[in-house]
């Protein structure tokens, strides 16, 4: 039953407009009718409510399943480090097409054999020198590393032996005492 | 509400960018949802999960469309909305009346067995229209701009649909009224 101009489903809802809604209010406490009306609407709401939602019996298969893999342009697209795998690969392409674009005229091949000639003396002469002092640089911090590790170790072992020391002496000391204390003890008894 | 809202914001975001974890979550956000929403069209718990992985899998692949994240809800249940009625073109012929939904040991019994048998009675003689608008509104609580987004129709059809089925599923569940519901 309706006896107003405004909208008494949509007031039931709470869809009526703040100014139309204070005038719905003020009628509603005034008619009974309207008030019969939306208690009719509360229970049916009710009743319905008596079909509650049910539990999902099976989840939804995940993206992660196959049948969402996204596709070949969606994967391109997506942001990450594998732009910069992209972008890496479009700089050596171009480094690499300007080597053969702008390469140097062929040298004759008697000059190349000169110069690999040149370059396996030059290595044969440098190398034992580089690897000498590599294996010198790693000795001698080898060499750090053990006197720093010793050292160490003598420190926490003096530290050790001092407290012990103390310890011994302290104990030493309260014997003496309790010696001492025995020994007037025995003599006051045998002064008697 | 405030904060879900935002998060699923991000969420959508993020599976925009090809994140598949944050469409997950939205997924089990969203699923028991759209699940009952197709099962209270369907009447049929196979049908309607069937329907549920079918519209998380067309809105995976059409959220580059989705052009307001605020409106996720409405524009997810448009694509639940269009499986429910291909299911039910599907099934059977125009006009019939779908099948109640079935009963399942597992349902808690909140109510008499007879009020939520009367319940479903009203419902079932319902047009598939005017049961989806009690769908959205009572079960899903959705505004009336909402109902229409997802109705793809104006409101004040809307309204029509919604307020012609309450005034039929008042008629049907008065005797619950004498008898008192709480």
């Amino acid at each position: 039953m309706k006896c107003t101009s405004f909208d008494l489903n949509a007031y039931y809802f709470g869809e009526l407009p703040a100014d139309e809604r204070r005038g719905a209010e003020e009628h509603v406490a005034a008619c009974a009718a309207c008030r019969a009306e939306l208690e009719r609407l509360r229970v049916t709401q009710t009743a319905l409510a008596s079909i509650p939602d049910e539990e999902i019996p099976q989840r939804v298969a995940f993206v992660s399943d196959k049948v969402f893999e996204p596709n070949w342009c969606q994967r391109l697209w997506r942001p990450g480090p594998q732009w910069a795998l992209v972008s890496a690969g479009l700089i050596a392409a171009a480094i690499l097409l300007h080597g053969y674009m702008y390469r140097p005229a062929a040298a004759p091949a008697v000059e190349a054999q000169v110069i690999e000639t040149r370059v396996e003396a030059e290595l044969a002469r440098r190398l034992p020198v580089a690897l000498d002092q590599a294996v010198s640089r790693l000795e001698a911090r080898h060499r750090a590393q053990v006197r720093e590790a010793v050292a160490a170790v003598e420190k926490r072992a003096e530290i050790e032996r001092k407290a012990q020391m103390a310890a011994f002496e302290e104990n030493l000391d309260v014997l003496r005492k309790r010696f001492n204390v025995m020994y007037l003890a025995s003599a006051n008894m045998g002064g008697r | 509400m405030i904060f879900r809202e935002v998060e699923d914001r991000d969420l959508i975001k993020r599976a925009r960018r090809g994140q598949v974890e944050a469409y997950n979550l939205l997924v089990s956000r969203w699923e028991k949802r759209i699940y009952n929403y197709i099962l209270r069209l369907v009447g049929d718990r196979e049908d309607a999960l069937d329907a549920t992985q079918d519209t998380f899998l067309k809105a995976y692949q059409s959220l580059g469309k989705l052009e307001d994240e605020e409106r996720f809800a409405p524009w997810l249940f448009r694509i639940a909305h269009n499986e429910a009625y291909s299911l039910l073109r599907k099934r059977r012929p125009e006009g019939e009346m779908p099948a109640e939904i079935a009963e399942g040991p597992e349902r808690p019994r909140l109510y008499p067995v007879e009020l939520r048998l009367a319940v479903k009675g009203a419902l079932g003689r319902l047009s598939d229209e005017q049961r989806e608008a009690v769908v959205l509104k009572i079960y899903q609580g959705f505004k009336f701009e909402e109902m229409a987004q997802v109705l793809g129709c104006p409101v004040s059809t809307v309204k029509s649909r919604l307020y012609t089925a309450l005034e039929l599923l008042k008629a049907e569940l008065a005797p619950i009224d004498a008898r008192g519901v709480e």
